[in-house]
């Protein structure tokens, strides 16, 4: 399958368009996710923030390809997502997308380095070439020392790091993080924090879903979500030292 | 649009309310420098120290000498411009003693935000919830911004220490916006 | 007191919860007791009808034959001695006889063809079921004899190309009945002293030794003048006598005694080899019943176990509700235990009665006695062995995880809900080489390896029966195929039953291990389809967890199957032929990649999202 380049003048990486996921039927009628329009362009953080109910984790799963659409066009680098088949998603998913729970969803019976290699595996690497892309993405985590352990052997902190990790082995254009640090404590929080920071400064798209403010402020761009729908969109990456001065008590 | 930037920058840079204290209190140890003394603060400060007004520190110890709490000497420099060494005295120990055992805070202010909601609200002037909204986007962009100098800071610095105060103290405040909204749906719901 | 009341109470609430399964256990522990049921309820068949026609014939205690051999006439001199020998009470014969070609209705057969006097012989007059005596022109056929020839009153027969009418149709107590009428010179097999004497010279040119052909052979009565006139010479003749005897239990000392250590000495035959003639059908059909209730067994075991291993890690989830209730996860044990207890009596009961009732289809003695068996003994013995099988096989697997429930701390059920999966280091590094159908087939397995081993179990059960059928069949029916309806027909009965409940049990057990397995991979799918694995990569590799351990398992099964015919058969075994075999293997490949790949292809239709997120719920 080839991917298409994004659209030329724009760099939009991901697209949606009068998006929506709607469950039961007449008044049990329960509308997830109602009418919203999105795009990413490429490199950019993107937060979205809602209470629970909101459809944010909906909204991620519809964008990523893991549930279907009621209605409405989702578009990932020029290719349209929401009427392809399982074979065609799958394939996708394995060059296009990355996906971070917040149960983590590592293989208990599999070490760090295996769980990491997995994807790469299912897409047709050879073992020397996934264990070697594993192996070099547990040091960009960190966690080169605990390859060998099983996900039971490890804390919070670093499960996600695996996680993180394992969603980035294909290369995907996005990753796709659903409350990454829902499960975590605060310092486990700040690791997972650091990392991906660190995974935007590298350029990397990012989409995520989270209720947690200071995953949240990580963001190029943070959207809150009421109801199925956008409420706000604002632009986080303005601020100077100056702010964080008077933030911080000095008088100006 | 939020997202706020200084409406008011005076032309030389932040100063610190309590920077007779500190000065004083870095004093008690050992008599000291102007230079000594900044370069102590600038450590403090991290990245913050940036945005401090430069001559702040001399000026204050001007300041301070004149008012009687510290005295000056002049030090003969071979090559250089006189430099002043600056010691405590007695009335400026007694002003260190106070200013440590001094527990007060700075004040939360939710009434001002608290009192917008209701008034929007009994009014009509506008949706309660979207005001909120708005407000938490632009605490947010604060956070973004001191996160991210957060972030910069090794770990360990004091200047870091510093910045996650601010981050959590911003943090209760959305928590607080959270719990707002909350409400509000609730009200907005029964009426 | 109050504590077992409530486990009761929550096995029966439990029970009624899943019904579906609760079937499907009942049905797999009946399955065995009723094949056990049957096995036990088969002996003592032939003992009354054997009596009632040793009565109604004035049966002998022994038979004695002597034919022509090495040229010389038969030594009648020698058959006659014996009726002095002390303890003998009376005696018939000696009645001339020999051995011709009968062909009736186009089935052509081998047949002792006995002359006999018209009116009735003091030991052993047969006892006619139909039509009348023997009478010149008219032959009388022995009743088991003329049911595999297809032949009754009124119909004709031919013997050596000579035409006869059947006058009548009778049963003896004289001689194993077809295909196993036997006198001399034919030796029974296992009679290895006979067997180191030279074989009978034959042919038409021969000195006079009859022509006698070994193999399947019947008996018809003839008058006597029409038997004489079956041989070219009377020297071709052999005779044989019945003899009463004053105590029936001395008959085997008799026969012991009277040896033949050489062709020309009488062949002597007890009462009590007639009778073992007669059941041996019948036994044969109990061992194999007996021998399919062992295997109906182990594969209820490794079924019940499987589902109760798939059903505790939800019953672990569970323990905070029975918390509530004042449980622990002792309490869970204990539960799951009774409601496998109270299947298990279920089906011992179900077992009983299905065994009971269908007994008569295979308590038929032949046609060759009078009467039937009548009930079949029902036993305390009985129930108690049935029972306690069925007891024996819930205890046992549920045992394992009952114990594990037992051993676990409350709070550790809590909090770790599922049992983890089992980890095989060299095997996932292994599996990282394979194309990914495998690696996932591979990991799927080894993650419940008890699960797969009983998988392997099951399979390997079924097809050492299977292939233990078709030996036995492969034996009988090359080796020596009896001319018209052979009875030993009635043993094929047996082995097909076994067979099919054999088959359709290992079925059930394949699809408990699917279906269990689908349940404790559900997330792990749907996480790799998140991953970009393809739908048919997913189904691909559930087949592999599955269809390699019955690789395994069906090559096990045919080396087991043939190891069995060889214990259960006292013919050297036969090889069934190999196209049967590799029919057996690709069948069962083709059955369990089937049973896997639906359920899993259902399983497939729910998108990823749905299954990952309301997990982490």
């Amino acid at each position: 399958m080839t991917i298409v380049d994004p659209l030329p003048g724009e760099d939009q990486v991901l697209r949606a368009h009068e998006l929506r996921k709607e469950y039961g039927t007449g008044t049990g009628l329960v509308r997830a996710v109602d009418g919203v329009d999105l795009a990413v362009t490429a490199g950019e953080t993107l937060a979205v923030m809602g209470a629970s109910g909101s459809g944010k984790s909906t909204l991620l799963h519809l964008l990523g390809g893991l549930e279907r659409p009621s209605g409405g066009e989702v578009w990932l680098a020029g290719r349209r997502v929401d009427t392809m088949t399982e074979k065609e998603l799958a394939l996708l998913r394995r060059k296009a997308i990355g996906f971070v729970f917040q149960a983590f969803h590592l293989m208990d019976e599999l070490t760090a380095v295996e769980n990491i290699e997995l994807p790469a595996l299912l897409a047709g690497d050879s073992p020397r070439a996934a264990r070697r892309g594993a192996g070099e993405l547990l040091e960009r985590v960190g966690l080169s020392d605990r390859a060998g352990h099983l996900p039971t052997e490890l804390s919070g902190g670093q499960r996600q790091r695996v996680a993180i990790a394992r969603a980035l082995i294909n290369q995907p254009l996005v990753v796709f993080a659903d409350e990454p640090t829902g499960n975590l404590d605060s310092a486990a929080t700040t690791e997972v924090l650091r990392l991906l920071d660190s995974l935007h400064t590298a350029g990397q798209t990012l989409v995520i879903v989270t209720h947690d403010s200071r995953i949240a402020a990580t963001a190029d761009r943070l959207i809150s979500m009421r109801d199925g729908g956008f409420v706000e969109e604002t632009r986080l990456r303005h601020g100077s030292g100056r702010m964080v001065g008077e933030l911080a008590g000095l008088e100006g | 649009m939020s997202g706020g930037t200084s409406s008011k920058e005076p032309p030389h840079g932040f100063q610190l309310r309590v920077v007779q204290e500190v000065l004083l209190a870095l004093l008690a140890k050992e008599a000291a420098h102007g230079y000594q003394l900044r370069a102590l603060l600038q450590r403090a400060l991290g990245p913050l120290a940036e945005v401090l007004n430069a001559g702040h520190v001399y000026v204050t110890l001007n300041r301070l000498d004149k008012a009687g709490l510290v005295t000056s000497q002049r030090v003969g420099q071979a090559d250089r411009p006189d430099r002043k060494v600056y010691e405590l005295t007695a009335a400026g120990r007694e002003r260190v003693t106070e200013w440590l055992g001094d527990t007060s805070w700075p004040k939360p202010a939710p009434a001002e935000f608290h009192l917008k909601l209701v008034a929007a609200a009994e009014a009509g002037l506008g949706d309660p919830e979207r005001l909120v909204d708005t407000q938490r986007h632009a605490v947010l962009a604060e956070l973004a911004a001191v996160q991210r100098a957060a972030l910069a800071e090794p770990d360990g610095s004091a200047a870091g220490l510093l910045l996650e105060g601010v981050v959590l103290r911003l943090q209760a405040d959305l928590h607080w916006l959270e719990t707002c909204a909350r409400y509000w749906t609730v009200r907005k719901g029964s009426a | 007191m109050g504590r077992i009341l409530l486990i009761c109470r929550l096995a029966v609430r439990d029970l009624r919860r899943r019904p579906g399964e609760a079937a499907l256990l009942l049905l797999t522990l009946t399955s065995a007791t009723a094949m056990l049921t049957l096995g036990l309820v088969l002996t003592g068949v032939v003992g009354r009808p054997f009596e009632n026609t040793q009565e109604a014939t004035s049966g002998p205690d022994i038979m004695a034959s002597v034919a022509p051999i090495d040229g010389q006439a038969a030594d009648v001199a020698r058959l006659e001695a014996l009726a002095d020998e002390p303890g003998v009470t009376a005696h018939s014969g000696p009645f001339p006889y020999s051995q011709s070609e009968v062909s009736a209705h186009g089935v052509a057969a081998v047949a002792w063809a006995q002359g006999r006097d018209t009116g009735p012989a003091a030991v052993d007059q047969p006892a006619l079921t139909d039509g009348g005596w023997v009478r010149d022109g008219g032959a009388v056929i022995e009743a088991s004899f003329a049911e595999a020839l297809a032949v009754g009153v009124g119909d004709t027969i031919t013997l050596d190309g000579r035409t006869f009418d059947v006058v009548g149709v009778a049963v003896t107590a004289n001689t194993p009945p077809y295909p196993k009428s036997c006198f001399a010179p034919c030796y029974f097999e296992g009679e290895e002293k006979l067997n180191t004497l030279p074989p009978p010279v034959r042919g038409k040119d021969a000195p006079p030794t009859a022509a006698f052909l070994a193999g399947p052979s019947g008996l018809v009565w003839l008058t006597d003048s029409d038997a004489r006139s079956l041989v070219t010479t009377p020297d071709h003749l052999a005779y044989v006598m019945n003899f009463k005897l004053a105590n029936p239990a001395d008959a085997q000392a008799f026969t012991n005694a009277h040896q033949p250590h050489a062709h020309t000495e009488p062949f002597v035959q007890n009462w009590a080899e007639v009778l073992s003639g007669h059941t041996w059908i019948v036994e044969k059909k109990q061992e194999t019943m007996q021998a399919g209730s062992i295997l109906l067994g182990l594969l209820a075991l490794a079924s019940v176990a499987v589902l109760v291993g798939g059903r505790m890690a939800d019953q672990f989830r569970r323990v905070g509700l029975l918390k509530a209730v004042g449980g622990t996860p002792r309490m869970v044990a204990a539960v799951l235990l009774a409601e496998h207890l109270v299947l298990a009596l279920a089906a011992a009961a179900a077992g009983l009665a299905i065994g009971r009732a269908s007994a008569p289809l295979f308590t038929d003695p032949g046609s060759g006695l009078i009467g039937s068996a009548g009930t079949p003994p029902f036993s305390l013995a009985t129930v108690g062995l049935v029972t306690g099988a069925a007891l024996a096989i819930a205890a046992l697997s549920t045992f394992g995880p009952a114990l594990r429930a037992a051993r676990t701390s409350t709070l550790s059920a809590l909090l770790d809900s599922a049992r983890p999966p089992h980890r095989t280091a060299w095997l996932n590094t292994l599996s990282a080489r394979l194309p990914v159908p495998l690696l996932l087939g591979l990991r799927v397995a080894s993650r419940r390896p008890r699960r797969t081993l009983l998988g392997v179990l099951a399979v390997t059960v079924t097809t050492c029966g299977i292939v233990t059928a078709l030996a036995a069949y492969a034996n009988r029916y090359l080796a020596e195929k009896a001319a018209g309806d052979d009875p030993r027909l009635a043993i094929s009965q047996a082995l097909t039953l076994v067979t099919v409940v054999l088959i359709v049990q290992a079925c059930v057990n394949a699809i408990c291990i699917t279906r269990t397995t689908i349940l404790d991979t559900r997330r792990s799918a749907a996480l790799a389809r998140a991953m970009g694995a393809t739908p048919r990569q997913i189904s691909a590799g559930f087949a592999m967890a599955q269809a390699l351990p019955a690789l395994i398992g069906v090559l096990a099964g045919v080396a087991g199957g043939i190891g069995l015919a060889e214990a259960l058969d006292d013919d050297p075994v036969t090889v069934p032929p190999l196209w049967q075999l590799l029919a057996v293997i690709m069948g069962t490949m083709v059955v369990i990649t089937a049973l896997t790949a639906v359920p899993v292809r259902i399983s497939a239709r729910r998108s990823v999202g749905e299954i990952l997120h309301g997990d982490s719920r």
